[in-house]
């Protein structure tokens, strides 16, 4: 009995219908196997029918499943097709919204997640930190976050809890290299110690990666698959072909695998470089060598290890420490006072696990790309709550077909499993047409980014399983409340349905009516975070720097890498300066050490005269080393005395420029002019006399407030130039002159290498990326959102009109006017729309805060952008709900009243 | 009910449990477990459906035509209300014998390459 029981449960397994056809038949016929089997054959045979039976179990449920879906499907497109219009609008609506969702997932789960595509990834930690990048010349306190080259070979020799450690130049170079003796090129290049390929266990595709005992000048080079491809067509001879990189000819050893693009996310190198090699890559400076006495390292390397099996990143990490500290003590020897011993001993490595690489993107995109996505999902909710409509009202509209299949003996699972397969019909296509929509979008925002993130373009199993949920959410969203309708269809009273809606429906039109508040509700906030965004934006853009950015070209020289002698850099800028002063269209001209919105700054310890420190965090100031003329070709006020100019020689008085911050912070109530600041570094001092205060201006950040800072002359240096920004000042747009400065430069020199010559407004494009990214989507998806809500109001309307001509007809019998009927319709939507604002306003209140530090110059409250966007959606939902109205004020009573 | 222009070789070959279905029914009409018996009996237990694959394919079969289900029990003592029973269509007999010259052809064939020996 108990046995039978067990089986009837094992039934459960087939499709219903099937089940209900069969099941007693099934049964009767198992009870009597199981007694036939029991007499002749005892347990054994008995046992033998039940592994039977249930082996046979999993092989024809899911046949009879198949062929119930199968069935459903083709029921389910039949009726698709017999309604083109409505499959096109649906299945489109959800390729958008899958679309954008999976586009700004796959981004998020590049730059955030996905692991590097080496060997156990897991096993890898960073020594270094993540987001940092460049290289920094002097001491860092607390957390290190760049390592130098003689710090990673102590650590490399002597750290035991690593199988193995590399290291690598933590920025991409772009560098003119001639390959194979052919004209220059601007490849993008990364150093990386001998150890990088097998540390990361990854294999060459083609000849072989970096040898430990490829003897430290081997000049060898492997480059990328994707370099390898565009520029020598996949060859497998280029083995050996020969790169003039500045100083050395290198030869190529090998091609990386195609999926691998090193550790950095979001940058792509084109050749890998020994490190050793850098005197010869970056000629004129030493960057190999930490020299004890001159106090000032070379942080320049990101660091990483392969964890011994067993040891966990703490241990790693106290081990590691205890070899960099005996490092900076071996360094900094006795040549410091105990005071200052002990804060530049004050270092430490913090280690992280790399398994998903560097990134300096992560920090940058992280925040955006979630609020992103979070927009995205919402109008994929507002589309489907659309779709769901749509259905709904089909369901209705549907319900006389469904009576009479519930009247020929169809059970009620039955229909709901076959609107459930529709909708998941519609959701599949949607999500297969929406994962390759995905790939266009997320070119075009990498586009938008405009070459900020360079990301591999695979498709991961992550990617692919959001996607796959999306479209399953979409398909549940969709046939849920459909399906719950059809729960309340009654065989009698549904076969009298003359298609105009039962009693019923009036109870389901309110829930469409509900959905479409939803949606109103949704684009609200989505409508005023775009609003803000925007306004951020604009406010980024005007921000006043203090000068004006138009018309400036900047062009930067390296004389250190054209191997100038440090005494030689200074007349050669002074003749640049010179000679591009001279170039028709360019109205002046000046330079400074750091450049505007570079990305280098200085800093040291300063000491002020006639100033108290008010404690540690007092004691530092930013400098910049400026050519004559800086502020007045800038456009930058002098509030007090001069600026520096071109009698400011080596030989004179040492004198600087402070801005109005610096002025403010430390001669509050005093006079500047004629005091004296000195620039302190380990050892180092230079006093400077204040010859004048200029008003601030903004030259490295757009947001927060101005730093202060003081400005000396390039000709009385703090330490040796190694380069010169030029800021051009141009009669028309800077382009004009952009081709004559590069030739007054070649002119000069040949060799002298141009890192940068673009107008000023471009590079502060590139420094906004994400407020552009975030201003122009949210604008995208506000605007997709209001016209979805305005088409799923129109919907409800339309079809509330539609279902009402009856008793409109009667209305206008009884002399009801236009007017009247119209009002009618636009009182009904203005209720709508006020529950959609109400609750969209409290939605704003609680989301806009999420975005706050994403603002600038406004608050997450600005009026301006509510009240856009409450009258922006209240005149396209107007505006929606008018054809409708104008519909129902046009109803013929005498039509009306034959309608039924 | 088939269309009567099909041709039965349109179905073949068809699945063995639906082959042993028919055969079983050739002789008389059966009820479900009297079929899986049978089929078990004539191959020497070599062949045993069970429930699942046996009702799957019966329900392939009536949509299929080839055979029908009997409304009342030819068998008065039957006293178990949950047994059907089903009765080979004229369809189904040219099927079945489709089939069965499918496969005779073939062991014809296999014959004469000398695979198997002409006489067993």
């Amino acid at each position: 009995m108990l046995s039978l029981r067990f089986y009837r449960t094992l039934l459960f397994c087939y499709p219903a219908p099937f089940r209900h056809e069969y099941g007693a038949a099934m049964c009767s016929a198992f009870s009597e196997q199981l007694t036939e089997a029991r007499r002749s054959g005892g347990w054994r045979a008995e046992t033998a029918v039940w592994i039977e039976t249930i082996f046979d179990l999993f092989l024809i449920a899911p046949q009879e499943h198949y062929q119930v879906i199968r069935q459903d499907l083709r029921y389910a497109i039949r009726t698709l097709m017999a309604q083109p219009g409505f499959a096109a609008v649906a299945i489109l609506s959800l390729a958008l919204g899958i679309g954008a969702n999976t586009a700004i997932f796959s981004l998020l789960n590049s730059v955030l997640m996905s692991a590097l595509p080496v060997r156990n990834p897991q096993e890898l930690v960073l020594l270094t930190n993540p987001s940092s990048s460049g290289v920094a010349q002097g001491s860092q306190t607390n957390e290190r976050s760049l390592l130098t080259y003689t710090e990673f070979l102590q650590l490399r020799d002597e750290a035991a809890v690593f199988s193995s450690m590399m290291a690598c130049q933590s920025q991409l170079d772009r560098i003119e290299a001639r390959v194979d003796g052919g004209p220059l090129e601007e490849i993008r290049t990364r150093m990386v110690s001998a150890e990088y390929f097998t540390t990361l266990g990854v294999p060459a595709a083609l000849g072989r990666t970096f040898a430990a005992d490829d003897g430290p000048t081997a000049p060898n080079a492997v480059i990328s698959y994707a370099y390898w491809q565009r520029r020598f067509g996949r060859s497998a001879t280029i083995l050996g072909t020969k790169v003039a990189i500045r100083k050395q000819v290198f030869s190529i050893i090998g091609v990386a695998p195609p999926a691998f693009f090193g550790e950095t996310v979001g940058q792509r190198p084109d050749f890998w470089l020994p490190l050793t090699q850098q005197p010869a890559i970056l000629p004129g400076r030493d960057w190999l060598h930490d020299k004890p006495g001159d106090m000032e390292k070379t942080m320049w390397l990101h660091v990483m290890g392969r964890l011994k099996p067993g040891v966990t990143i703490d241990k790693a990490q106290a081990a590691a420490n205890v070899i960099f500290q005996q490092g900076l003590a071996a360094y900094y020897g006795s040549a410091l006072t105990p005071e200052a011993r002990k804060e530049f001993l004050n270092q430490r490595l913090l280690l992280r696990p790399a398994a998903t690489g560097v990134s300096q993107l992560r920090g940058q995109f992280a925040e955006p790309l979630t609020m992103l996505l979070a927009a995205a999902g919402l109008v994929l909710l507002i589309a489907a709550a659309n779709l769901c409509n749509l259905q709904l009202a089909r369901a209705t509209s549907r319900t006389r077909e469904f009576a009479v299949r519930l009247a020929l003996g169809a059970g009620r699972g039955r229909l709901t499993r076959q609107l459930l397969t529709e909708s998941m019909l519609i959701a599949v296509l949607g999500g297969i047409a929406g994962f390759a929509a995905a790939w266009v979008i997320r070119a075009a925002l990498l586009r938008l980014a405009s070459g900020a993130i360079d990301l591999p373009g695979a498709p991961d199993a992550r990617v692919l399983a959001f996607a796959f949920a999306l479209t399953l959410a979409a398909g549940l969203i969709l046939g849920l409340l459909p399906s719950l309708r059809t729960g309340s269809i009654h065989a009698a009273t549904g076969l009298k349905e003359q298609g105009r809606g039962l009693a019923g429906s009036v109870a389901w039109q309110r829930v469409g009516k509900l959905v479409v508040v939803g949606q109103l509700a949704l684009s609200l906030p989505l409508l005023i975070g775009a609003g803000l965004l925007v306004q951020t934006l604009r406010n980024i853009r005007n921000v006043d720097l203090g000068f004006a950015r138009e018309q400036l070209l900047i062009v930067e020289v390296d004389a250190e890498t054209a191997a100038y002698e440090p005494a030689r850099r200074l007349p050669l800028f002074e003749r640049l300066l010179d000679r591009i002063r001279a170039v028709p269209g360019v109205r002046s001209a000046t330079y400074s050490n750091n450049g505007l919105f570079s990305g280098s700054d200085s800093g040291d310890e300063v000491i002020v005269e006639g100033y108290t420190r008010k404690g540690n965090g007092d004691r530092g100031s930013r400098y910049n080393h400026i050519g004559p003329n800086y502020f007045s070709t800038l456009g930058i006020p002098l509030l007090l005395g001069r600026e520096i100019n071109s009698k400011d020689l080596p030989s004179g008085t040492k004198v600087c420029v402070i801005n109005e911050a610096f002025a403010k912070r430390f001669f509050a109530g005093r006079n500047p002019i004629g005091m004296h600041l000195t620039q302190a570094y380990a050892n180092q001092r230079n006093t400077f006399e204040i010859i004048g205060v200029a008003r601030n201006s903004r030259g490295n950040n757009l947001r927060g407030e101005v730093e202060h800072r003081y400005y000396v002359p390039a000709a009385q240096p703090v330490f040796p130039l190694q380069e010169a920004s030029f800021a051009v000042r141009t009669l028309a747009e800077p382009s004009s002159v952009f081709a004559n400065v590069r030739r007054v430069i070649i002119a000069e020199d040949p060799n002298l290498p141009i890192t940068v010559s673009r107008p000023l407004a471009d590079i502060i494009d590139d420094r906004i990326v994400q407020e552009r990214l975030l201003a122009q989507l949210s604008i995208a998806f506000g605007v997709v959102a209001l016209l979805l809500s305005a088409i799923g109001l129109y919907g409800v309307l339309a079809y509330g009109v539609a279902r009402r001509t009856n008793e409109i007809g009667i209305r206008k019998a009884l002399g009801a006017q236009h007017r009247e009927i119209i009002t009618m319709i636009l009182r009904e939507t203005g209720l709508l729309i006020a529950a959609g604002l109400i609750t969209g306003g409290a939605l704003a209140a609680l989301g806009m805060r999420l975005i706050q530090s994403r603002l600038y110059g406004l608050q997450p409250t600005d009026p301006l952008a509510y009240a856009a966007a409450i009258l922006l959606l209240i005149a396209v939902a107007l505006f929606a709900a008018g054809l409708p109205a104008f519909r129902a004020s046009r109803v013929d009573p005498l039509v009306a009243l034959r309608y039924d | 009910m088939p269309p009567k222009t099909v041709n039965p070789d349109s179905l073949l070959p068809l699945q063995t449990a639906v082959f042993h279905i028919l055969v079983a029914l050739a002789d008389r009409d059966r009820h479900g477990y009297s079929i899986m018996q049978d089929v078990s009996a004539r191959t020497n237990g070599k062949v045993r459906l069970s429930a699942g694959t046996l009702y799957s394919s019966i329900h392939r079969m009536l949509e299929q035509g080839l055979i029908e289900e009997l409304r009342e029990s030819p068998d008065p003592d039957c006293t178990d209300e949950r047994r059907r029973y089903y009765r080979l269509t004229t369809w189904g007999r040219r099927v079945a014998m489709a089939e069965a010259k499918r496969l005779s052809e073939m062991l014809s064939q296999a014959r004469e390459t000398g695979l198997i020996p002409n006489k067993p």
